[in-house]
């Protein structure tokens, strides 16, 4: 317990991982909570990355963490750009009016 | 020339069923009495060739079954007994047709009903020139067939149709025992041909086999169950209840089914099995006696009926236990004869009834008759030849096969002969009785009709009256002139191989008194009916009061109608309505169809939420088939 | 060693505190708020693990731009404070609890699938940290990516390009009744549209600028 070592680290991010996913259904809010679990999702997964890259003493993970840095900060304008595209069309973002999908 | 006998019917009844109303209605007609006719003819010139020459030929039409031993084929046998069963049933056929060109004038349809009558023909005729039993079978169920779509002809009234699946059911228990009969001939004697059935029959008559659990023997077997369907065919006691019920139908029907065709199938088959019968005492006496308790009880409850036809009906029922019982007794040819002259008066009797009821416009029931016999003189005398035929008045031809069944009995010999004898001229009785009370009360006494004027009553037709005219000469001279050659002396040359007579029947003269009995019962019944009837009611009156007991039982035929009603109708009625409302119902429909299309609804509605429209639903079912896949792959 | 698990444990509970908290708190810029201190703890456990280029990159880039970003549109869309009624539904089975099984049941694998797991005794590092190379983190990683990931580098470039112009795309609206210039039309005018001789009566007058 004292000694820090990876399984620390990935349980850590397992934690945080779950927290994401049950976020994405647990919220009644709005949808701008789910792409913040998707952010969260995103992180756990960095935090994976990093961890095996220091403890496997290979700079791969890092890597791979900046691209998925990358890829999360675009996906994130993106996903921002509709939401505020479907307010201005629906009116509303709450997640319970949010069903023309219905069928 | 045999094939034309048998084919013309047939032709006439497709023409005449398919394109009827093609060629108009008159023509219709005609041509199927015609065809009809021709038929008539040339069964009498066949008759004439048997007569002379001792003809009979067995004509193959075509091979129907040939499987391994098997064989069956479809074929006109013609030997004594089938050319005088072809002489009446083509010729009282081709008069019925011609008769029902008048009587069923304002009928709407009348190809429909012609066409049937022929094809009851054709099968008739299967029937009667088979030379195995299926062939037999076929023509046996044709008539059942016919009888049903001729007696619910008229298939708008309820109580027709009734009657009709009445007739079908009531034939088809017969037919019942009479298939079982056909199966244990097949499986004991390998084949269903007559030649070789009959040729085997004297080397098995020991063979004891077991039944149901009860042993019995073979022979004895076969013929009771081939009686069976006589019984159910020819409307004897047990399974005659069809037979009144059947007047539902038009006039010429009865006249023609009821009286002189189908219900004579069963004698037919007894006397043609007479080789089979022969060597069974038993069922010799078993159909002895039903012929007996046929006779007497028909009789009886004749005399209290009040519906015309169904004096008539009931009538015929007690003949053909007369015939059965000279069947019984091992007299097949005064059976046969009894046969030929029963067709002519019956059929004659029928018919003046039908011009009786067209007169009446349509009335049936004889109390609603009465003192018209200076209005409708021809029918009056009509029905008077008819009814001194079958009462047996001497010189007639009823008196000579009626008289030569009760002297056949007597001379017979044995405990059942002297009953025969006994019931046969009690029964005689009751049948000059009950027919008088017809004639007196439907053309004597008092008018009583309320709905229709004296003077508005108005003699029948000529094309119905004529056909009657033929039927009556033939009530008058057939039973003289066909008495030696059916049952004199020589009569065993002329039936030679189609009957068989194991014990020649006694050709002594029977005793005066006997002789004489008969004939004087007769005579004398007519003016004590008389009497009873039109001048005196009042002692009839009195009886009846003081019997209510009996005249309901003789009214309501013996309670049989309510017996079978409680014993087999109800309990089938409610066993049926128990399968269909719980078991086809509340069972197999709740589980199979009704309950599948109520399961998917269920499910399909439950489904339907699935797609509820909102993110986190899906994107929950997406994570669970995630975790269940995982799960998954680590467990395996 | 101890600091070292103890700033762990610190910072990882905050963490998993502020990661719950964003799932569950009413108010919706207060989940951003949360957001950003996951954002925080995660990058400064970074920084201790000893990945400290990627931790300021994460508080740049997540902290600085993200999250900043959040904020905007939150506070843009009018999003209410709502009651979250569906979570005070009775019974057993209701939403929480399912989920939170669910999530558990997720959990669970995730460790098993860790817990099974064996590296391969022939691992070769791909590019191996030399610990006897007294290099800074950053160091090490430029010299990897701009040689062996250089591909991979420039494609990341153009996604963030392609977000970009689909960020423009989506939510940019010309506003109808606002006068703007034209430059082609401005500059591709010809004499036909722009001057008429008109021929004017004396005391008639004429009407232009209809």
């Amino acid at each position: 317990m004292i000694e820090i070592g990876l399984g620390h680290y990935l349980t850590l991010s397992a934690i945080i991982f779950c927290i994401g996913i049950v976020g994405i259904f647990l919220n009644r809010r709005n949808v701008i909570i789910i792409l913040m679990s998707i952010e969260l999702i995103l992180l756990s997964v960095n935090v994976n990355l990093v961890s095996f890259s220091i403890f496997l003493q290979d700079l791969t993970g890092q890597i791979f963490t900046m691209f998925i840095l990358t890829v999360a900060a675009a996906e994130a304008a993106v996903g921002l750009a509709i939401i505020v595209i479907y307010y201005k069309n629906k009116g509303t973002i709450n997640i319970e009016h949010i069903s023309s999908l219905k069928g | 020339m045999e094939y034309i006998i048998v084919l013309l019917p047939l032709i006439a009844s497709i023409i005449s069923g398919f394109f009827g109303k093609k060629i108009g209605d008159k023509y219709c007609l005609l041509l199927s009495s015609t065809l009809v006719g021709i038929s008539a003819i040339l069964s009498l010139i066949i008759f004439y060739k048997v007569l002379t020459e001792d003809y009979s030929s067995n004509r193959l039409f075509f091979n129907w079954i040939s499987s391994g031993d098997f064989i069956v084929n479809w074929s006109i046998y013609v030997d004594t007994l089938t050319s005088v069963m072809l002489v009446v049933v083509t010729l009282i056929s081709t008069i019925i047709h011609f008769y029902s060109i008048g009587y069923m004038s304002h009928d709407p349809n009348k190809p429909r009903f012609i066409s049937y009558l022929s094809l009851f023909t054709f099968a008739m005729l299967t029937l009667v020139t088979a030379d195995n039993f299926l062939q037999l079978f076929f023509g046996w169920e044709g008539v059942g067939l016919c009888s049903y779509l001729l007696i619910g002809f008229w298939y708008k009234k309820p109580s027709a149709n009734a009657a009709a699946i009445k007739a079908f059911l009531v034939n088809r228990v017969g037919d019942f025992g009479f298939a079982i009969g056909i199966f244990l001939i097949f499986y004991f004697y390998g084949t269903l041909n007559y030649q070789e059935v009959f040729q085997q029959t004297p080397s098995i008559i020991q063979k004891e086999i077991i039944f149901l659990g009860i042993e019995f023997n073979l022979i004895t077997l076969v013929c009771l169950l081939l009686f069976i369907g006589a019984m159910g065919k020819s409307a004897q006691i047990f399974l005659h209840t069809w037979l009144p019920d059947a007047m539902e139908g038009p006039t010429p029907v009865s006249a023609l089914i009821h009286a002189a065709t189908m219900v004579t199938a069963g004698v037919f088959l007894v006397i043609r099995c007479s080789p089979i019968f022969e060597y069974s005492q038993v069922a010799l006496n078993v159909v002895a006696t039903v012929g007996m308790i046929t006779a007497f009880f028909a009789a009886t409850v004749a005399l209290v009926q009040n519906d015309i036809k169904k004096i008539v009906a009931y009538s015929t029922c007690s003949q053909l236990g007369y015939m059965f019982l000279a069947a019984g007794i091992g007299a097949y040819n005064v059976a046969i004869f009894h046969l030929f002259t029963h067709a002519f008066f019956k059929a004659l009797l029928f018919l003046g009834s039908g011009c009786v009821i067209h007169s009446f416009n349509e009335e049936q029931d004889i109390r609603s008759m009465g003192g018209v016999w200076k209005k409708i003189p021809y029918t009056y005398a009509l029905m008077i030849i008819g009814t001194l035929a079958l009462t047996g008045f001497p010189l007639l031809s009823g008196y000579y096969s009626k008289d030569a069944i009760i002297e056949f009995a007597y001379l017979k010999g044995n405990t059942i002969g002297y009953y025969a004898a006994f019931i046969g001229i009690f029964t005689a009785l009751l049948t000059s009785i009950y027919s008088w009370r017809l004639i007196f009360k439907t053309f004597h006494g008092r008018y009583k009709n309320k709905e229709k004027s004296l003077s508005s009553i108005q003699e029948s037709p000529l094309v119905m009256l004529i056909p009657s005219c033929l039927l009556a000469i033939g009530a008058i001279f057939a039973g003289f002139a066909f008495k030696e050659i059916f049952i004199g002396y020589n009569s065993s040359e002329f039936w030679n191989s189609s009957i068989l007579f194991l014990n020649i029947a006694n050709h002594s003269h029977p005793p005066l008194w006997l002789v004489s009995i008969t004939p004087a019962i007769v005579i004398l019944a007519i003016p004590i009916s008389y009497y009873l009837f039109i001048k005196n009611e009042k002692i009839l009156g009195n009886l009846i009061e003081q019997n209510q007991f009996i005249y309901n039982f003789l009214l309501k035929k013996w309670y049989f109608d309510e017996l079978y009603n409680f014993i087999f109708v109800e309990p089938l009625k409610k066993i049926g309505l128990f399968f269909w409302k719980k078991g086809d119902i509340n069972t197999i429909d709740r589980y199979g169809p009704d309950g599948l299309s109520k399961i998917v609804k269920i499910i399909s509605d439950k489904a339907v939420n699935f797609q509820s429209g909102h993110l986190y639903h899906y994107a929950f079912v997406m994570l669970v088939g995630l975790s269940v896949l995982l799960t998954y792959f680590i467990l395996y | 060693m101890l600091a070292h698990s103890i700033f762990f444990y610190f910072f990882s509970s905050v963490a998993v505190f502020s990661a719950i908290m964003v799932t569950i708190s009413k108010n919706t810029v207060y989940s951003v708020f949360f957001l950003i201190l996951v954002f925080i703890t995660i990058s400064t456990l970074f920084i201790m693990i000893g990945a400290e280029f990627l931790g300021m990159i994460m508080l740049i880039v997540y902290v600085g731009a993200v999250a900043v970003l959040f904020l905007f549109v939150v506070m843009m869309l009018n999003v209410t404070q709502q009651t979250i009624k569906s979570y005070k539904k009775k019974g057993v089975v209701n939403n929480i609890s399912v989920g939170l099984i669910v999530g558990i049941i997720i959990f669970l694998e995730l460790i098993i699938a860790a817990a099974g797991w064996k590296y391969k005794d022939t691992f070769v590092p791909l590019s191996s940290i030399d610990p006897y190379l007294n290099i800074s983190n950053t160091h090490a990683l430029g010299n990897v990516l701009y040689t062996d990931y250089i591909h991979l580098f420039q494609i990341s470039g153009m996604i963030l390009l392609v977000a970009m112009i689909g960020a423009i795309t989506l939510t940019f609206t010309r506003r109808e009744n606002i006068k703007r210039q034209n430059y082609f039309q401005q500059i591709g005018r010809e004499k036909d549209n722009s001057i008429s001789l008109v021929d004017v009566e004396s005391e008639k007058g004429i009407k232009i600028d209809d």
